[in-house]
């Protein structure tokens, strides 16, 4: 869960891009940061890396300030999706707020895919998180690849899922930040509920997702 | 206040995001860098680089950005912009390259840290499933010994019941043979024994007569004697046919073995064919004693039981060194049926006593026994629901015990 820190005025909250490897998960965070104009926006931190995959986790530091005073950061992780990295990405998931699941569109990459959906859901568990009230979003990548799934396979495929489903290709930053803003969504409510954002911070949804995305107030609606 | 440290996400103060540098060397070469005095200053002034004294009053503070809050100041009393900028930028990067080396250090520590768990636990699993495995082996072992009693015990069986089988045959065989031939040999006998009594009849006219001549001849072939022994010596021969129609039809009692169906008898007419069957054995070796008490009709395999005391009357037989007795003995005691072998034989050592049972175990030359002959005695009883005991005493002589319950059905 996020951490309130009443002292400093600081909420600490913890999103994981979670999914297969080689299925862009830094990609996105290498996005975001393009597209995101948030108050605060910290470089993206990749830790290791090795012929271009990630080792231990890459993290990108987003964050505003209310007009109350309080600190809100977002500290966004990637997981290796390597299957020999397990503990690792326990450890990352550990403790998160929400977490996206980044699918690879491409057909030959429906297992993968399956397993690893179904690792991020062991490793839930483990670390002691409720998969079934767990902030999730699923993003589809790759959108831009020849022989990828129609998006009407994905959409009936997903159809009894309760996750919301976002189509991307985030080598383009197509569909990052609507995923981005899609988890938002989706942890608010949980974060409401559990400190009361609306009385301790003095925000609320809308202003929360604009503030943490880069959208003036003025344009919004 | 410092939050509660955690891994690899917790804050990490001013001091541990430089701890990469040398405080003095960096502090000197900031000095050159900015031609004015500098010093590093945590957030909240608790920790100053090199504790470098405090500055004149009309320095400057710029924040030092690392992970999107102030970490701590850059003071100095330089006024070149550019280079307080550039100075800046430094020392942000030196924070950043020193918070990479702390997560990535705190993520190996606890990535190791689990997989040794994980091994640990793993170990512990297959600590459990090698006791499981080592216990269903144990068992195993069990199972086979198991196995391996039934398949000997039914491996006797088939041995015995083969054994039987053709002595059966061979007996019917010899019986059906025997039967025919006898039967005339006792007919003609009798026929023989009135021949026999007519001329008896005439003798004395013959020998009264006038005819000297055939006097002499009878005299002279003592034909008086003859025709005094000759009843006797038919009548010898007429209980010679009897005895061999006798052990014929005991043959034929043994011969049904392998039929092996349950009829109602009693024992000791079993004893008595198997004592028939022995008597050749027997007779030139021990004195049999009888004292076979009234029995209860029992429903068995007679066939087999008689097998059993044929066993072990020979078994009596051969433990004689010089002529002795064997005594058998018949009752009912406590609702079961008693038999009891005793012999005034050479007796069985004690080393041999608790291997007597055993299967292929004999203390006969090689070729002159099988070993099977009380194994197979007791599988008997064993399968009539009795029991079979043994006492003996070297050089005094051996007792075997057959207890048969009367009601098979209670067992």
């Amino acid at each position: 869960m996020a951490e309130l820190d009443e002292a400093t005025r600081k909420l600490t909250i913890k999103l994981v891009y979670y999914g297969p490897a080689m299925s862009g998960k830094t990609t996105n965070l290498i996005g975001l940061h393009d597209l995101l104009s948030p108050d605060l926006k910290g470089e993206l931190m990749t830790l290791e890396t090795q012929n271009d995959r990630t080792l231990f986790f890459d993290l990108l530091p987003l964050g505003f300030r209310t007009p109350t005073g309080w600190l809100v950061k977002f500290k966004l992780y990637t997981v290796p999706g390597q299957v020999v990295h397990d503990a690792t990405r326990k450890a990352v998931l550990s403790r998160a707020d929400g977490v996206v699941f980044v699918a690879d569109s491409q057909r030959s990459q429906g297992v993968n895919n399956a397993e690893s959906f179904q690792n991020l859901e062991e490793n839930v568990r483990r670390v002691g998180l409720d998969f079934e009230s767990l902030p999730l979003v699923v993003q589809f990548n790759k959108r831009d690849l020849p022989n990828v799934l129609s998006e009407e396979e994905i959409q009936a495929r997903w159809s009894a899922a309760p996750w919301p489903l976002v189509m991307a290709s985030a080598l383009t930053g197509f569909g990052v930040r609507e995923t981005f803003v899609n988890l938002l969504e989706a942890v608010y409510p949980a974060l409401e509920k559990h400190f009361s954002l609306h009385e301790t911070l003095g925000t609320d949804a809308q202003s929360f997702i604009n503030a943490a995305t880069g959208v003036s107030l003025g344009n919004q609606g | 206040m410092e939050i509660k440290a955690r891994g690899y996400g917790r804050t990490l103060s001013l001091r541990e995001l430089l701890s990469g540098v040398v405080p003095a060397k960096l502090s000197a070469a900031l000095t050159v860098l900015l031609g004015s005095s500098a010093r590093v200053i945590s957030a909240d002034g608790s920790w100053v680089m090199s504790d470098t004294p405090a500055l004149a009053e009309n320095a400057r503070r710029l924040p030092l950005f690392h992970d999107l809050e102030t970490a701590g100041y850059l003071e100095t009393t330089a006024t070149d912009e550019g280079r307080v900028r550039a100075v800046v930028i430094i020392l942000e990067s030196f924070m950043r390259s020193g918070a990479r080396y702390f997560m990535a250090s705190e993520m190996h520590i606890e990535v190791v840290k689990t997989d040794f768990e994980e091994l640990q636990r793993k170990h512990e699993a297959l600590m459990v499933s090698e006791a499981r495995y080592k216990a269903l082996a144990e068992h195993l072992e069990e199972r086979v010994k198991e196995q391996v009693n039934t398949i000997e015990s039914a491996h006797r069986q088939l041995y015995q019941a083969e054994k039987l089988a053709s002595v059966g045959q061979l007996a019917a065989g010899v019986a059906h043979e025997i039967n025919n031939p006898i039967g005339f040999i006792r007919s003609n006998l009798s026929t023989a024994q009135s021949y026999v009594h007519k001329i008896q009849s005439v003798a004395k006219q013959v020998k009264s007569g006038k005819d000297a001549a055939l006097v002499n001849a009878w005299q002279s072939a003592d034909l008086d004697f003859v025709l005094e022994d000759f009843p006797s010596l038919l009548q010898e021969s007429v209980d010679g046919a009897d005895r061999v129609s006798r052990i014929v039809s005991d043959l034929k009692g043994f011969s049904n073995v392998d039929q092996a169906e349950e009829e109602i008898v009693d024992l000791n007419d079993n004893i008595r064919s198997a004592c028939n069957v022995a008597a050749n054995q027997l007779n030139s070796r021990a004195e049999l004693n009888l004292a076979l008490g009234e029995l209860p009709k029992l429903n068995c395999k007679s066939g087999h039981l008689s097998q059993v005391f044929l066993n072990l009357l020979l078994n009596a037989a051969h433990a004689m060194r010089e002529r002795g007795e064997i005594h058998i003995w018949s009752g009912v005691e406590q609702g079961q049926i008693v038999i009891r072998f005793r012999d005034n034989g050479c007796g069985i050592s004690p080393d041999v006593l608790p291997r007597i049972f055993d299967p292929f175990f004999t203390t006969n030359d090689v070729g002159s026994g099988t070993g099977l002959g009380l194994t197979v005695s007791r599988d008997i009883i064993l399968a009539h629901g009795g029991s079979i005991e043994v006492d003996s005493e070297l050089n005094t002589g051996t007792t075997f015990t057959i207890h048969l319950p009367l009601d098979r059905k209670n067992t």
